[in-house]
């Protein structure tokens, strides 16, 4: 647009062809632009509609009963609102009891491990121990394992233990995945030297610099990492399967699947379900949002 | 161990090794209390190695660190009331100013009113008054440093290390900076030990200069004994704004008059070589030693001009000799030299340094007048 206007006294003083093409240019190059912006926003609107209608139609089916959900034009709008489906979920299953479960389980796998990942990824990213290397090694050929060769021993381990059916036969196997100690120790390398060794000579010990000086300023880090494991384990299916025999202790996944199998087919009440379990999952992510942006590393160092 | 001339810090042969690298090698080194000591050398000498020796962020190889008459071998870095600063000044970035100053205080559970005391007195000094409640990254490089010269004053430390902390300023701010270290130090008094490769810094600011290669201390003088008389070749070349020229050649003895023979031929004054037999030697002088003077005057050098490099009111000339050498000679800005000329070059004979083949420098000889 500037330069449309720069060029326009020129006609007046050269009354030339140039004068008059310019514009005719500039015009052009805008008119492509606004063509390349409106296929930009066609594709992404397109990528959106993709994401989006398979979440609206469950939403949508979640409200209606089993006619209208197969009713033929489908209905696109959720009107009359039906909550049979809901109250079903609620009241003739233990979706709400698997639901405390799963937050018990996630959540507490999640706080766990972001404690001891930090820990063991400070560890292995600054202090100096002997064989930090070999032990970095074996974790990154853990991370290698699937969890499918892993499931016969670790259910026959955690049958010796007698802690199967319990939070615990839960829990424990999630905490010893090596990927949250490579993404914090990757996460501490890029913290300086330096500032640690500044507290050490303030007198702190290890635990304290690691506490108060490291814990901080990789708070970032530490969301992103429960983030993963909380959806991570929210999601988990096939060791809740295994390691749970009673309806009282079993994980959303496992109940939800489960009702395909015990309730036969009623897809408004597997709906609801799928509707009913996002809401924790999206409060915890919302939640959390904000703390991605944390206050960033410029102005300890100059780089 | 309590005369008062008992060392502050002292180094018995201090070694330390990474693999097998040697990174400090037997290092002895007595610094008094209240001593300004300059550790010099180039990037991966193991002057900032040895400095964390004493600070105990790295563990000795062998040998003996003593802070107070403390043998400190087996303290920990918080227990030997040393404060560091940094080259990148490792200011906690998640704290305000305040907060950054104060922190070592809290740690030792200290009264508020004490560290809020101990802060003030600290940012007045520094004139960072205004700044106690910004974060680091609000901060300019020369802001952040003095937060971190503040912290470790805030202390009231037994000896201060500072490793290159003037090496991120830009060099305005870097001389500035020097100047304000001077004055606190001598307001202070505590006992410094200060890294730094710029040899600028080191001469201006040093009681005392240790210069370091490859791990080994070469020369430990007060800044003009290192300047005048250089122990070898490496410290002749190192220390200085320019280095020292060098040339190799043989002292010769020719009917009674000694003379140098190297690139060119050089009549000696008998004084500063008594003592030294005819032979391979390595002749050094510095450029502000060189003078230029009218022609005709026996026992000169003569050449041309190639360079000029003007630094305030000094001009230091390349002058490349009839023999394919070259000689840097500094002269006044206002002789106006220029590019292309011949000169004629007297040679301050009491100022020669002489060095062995070797490069030690022989026993006599030097700018010892």
């Amino acid at each position: 647009m500037a330069t449309v206007k720069q060029v326009e006294p020129r006609p007046a003083a050269r009354g030339g062809a140039a004068g008059t093409n310019l514009p005719r240019e500039a015009r052009r190059a805008h008119r492509r632009r606004r063509l390349g912006s409106t296929g930009r926003h066609a594709a992404l609107a397109f990528a959106t509609l993709v994401f989006v209608v398979p979440f609206y139609y469950v939403i949508l089916a979640s409200v209606k009963n089993s006619n209208q959900i197969f009713s033929y034009p489908p209905k696109l709008l959720p009107f009359p609102v039906y909550l049979g489906n809901f109250k079903e979920l609620l009241g003739q299953t233990q979706f709400l009891r698997w639901m405390l479960n799963t937050l018990i389980v996630a959540g507490s796998v999640a706080a766990i491990k972001v404690l001891i990942d930090s820990m063991a990824g400070y560890a292995l990213a600054k202090l100096q121990i002997t064989g930090k290397r070999i032990i970095f090694i074996l974790m990154l050929i853990l991370l290698m394992v699937p969890l499918s060769a892993l499931i016969v021993p670790l259910w026959s381990l955690i049958r010796m233990l007698g802690l199967l059916d319990t939070y615990w036969a839960l829990i424990l196997p999630a905490l010893a995945n090596p990927l949250g100690v490579f993404l914090m120790r990757q996460f501490i390398l890029g913290l300086p030297s330096d500032l640690m060794n500044a507290a050490r000579l303030d007198g702190m010990s290890e635990f304290s610099i690691y506490w108060r000086i490291v814990l901080p300023l990789i708070k970032p880090g530490l969301v992103v990492l429960a983030v993963i494991i909380f959806t991570d384990q929210y999601v988990s299916f096939i060791w809740p399967l295994i390691a749970t025999t009673s309806n009282n202790m079993e994980l959303l996944t496992v109940g939800v699947a489960n009702l395909h199998a015990r309730g036969g087919v009623n897809f408004g009440l597997w709906s609801a379900s799928a509707v009913m379990s996002l809401v924790p999952i999206a409060i915890v992510f919302f939640a959390l949002q904000r703390q991605f942006m944390s206050r960033s590393l410029t102005g300890a160092l100059k780089q | 161990m309590s005369a008062p001339s008992d060392p502050a810090i002292e180094m018995v042969d201090v070694c330390k090794d990474y693999g097998s690298v040697r990174a400090v090698q037997n290092v002895d080194l007595a610094i008094a209390e209240g001593e300004f000591v300059v550790l010099l050398g180039p990037s991966g000498c193991g002057k900032s190695t040895l400095l964390k020796l004493v600070a105990g962020l790295e563990d000795l190889s062998s040998g003996e660190v003593y802070i107070g008459g403390r043998l400190a071998n087996y303290l920990k870095p918080g227990d030997r009331d040393v404060a560091m600063v940094f080259q990148n000044y490792a200011l906690y970035p998640h704290m305000t100013v305040r907060k950054n100053l104060g922190f070592p205080l809290h740690r030792q559970r200290k009264a508020k009113s004490f560290v809020t005391d101990r802060v003030d007195f600290a940012a007045d000094l520094l004139h960072l008054q205004t700044e106690l409640d910004r974060y680091p990254d609000e901060l300019s490089g020369g802001q952040r440093q003095r937060v971190a010269l503040g912290r470790a004053i805030v202390r009231e430390p037994f000896a201060f290390l500072m490793d290159e902390p003037l090496s991120n300023l830009d060099a305005l701010l870097r001389v500035q900076m020097r100047t304000e270290l001077l004055r606190l130090h001598r307001r202070v008094g505590r006992t410094t030990i200060y890294v730094t490769h710029d040899q600028t810094e080191a001469m201006t600011m040093a009681d005392r200069l240790v210069v370091m290669r490859d791990g080994v201390v070469q020369q430990v003088g007060p800044p003009d004994d290192v300047y005048d008389r250089p122990v070898n070749t490496y410290v002749a070349t190192f220390v200085g704004a320019r280095s020292m020229n060098l040339f190799e050649g043989r002292v010769v003895t020719a009917n009674g008059n000694r003379r140098f023979e190297g690139p060119f031929s050089l009549d000696l004054a008998a004084d500063p070589l008594s003592g030294i037999a005819d032979g391979e030697i390595v002749l050094g002088v510095r450029p502000e030693d060189v003078s230029v003077c009218p022609d005709g005057a026996p026992g000169q050098l003569t050449g041309v001009v190639e360079l000029g490099e003007r630094i305030g009111g000094d001009v230091y000339l390349n002058v490349r000799m009839p023999e394919g050498n070259t000689i840097v000679i500094s002269v006044d800005a206002s002789d106006k030299i220029g590019e292309g000329e011949s000169l004629c070059m007297q040679v301050a004979q009491d100022k020669l340094c002489f060095f062995g083949a070797d490069g030690a420098r022989l026993s006599t000889g030097g700018r010892d007048s």
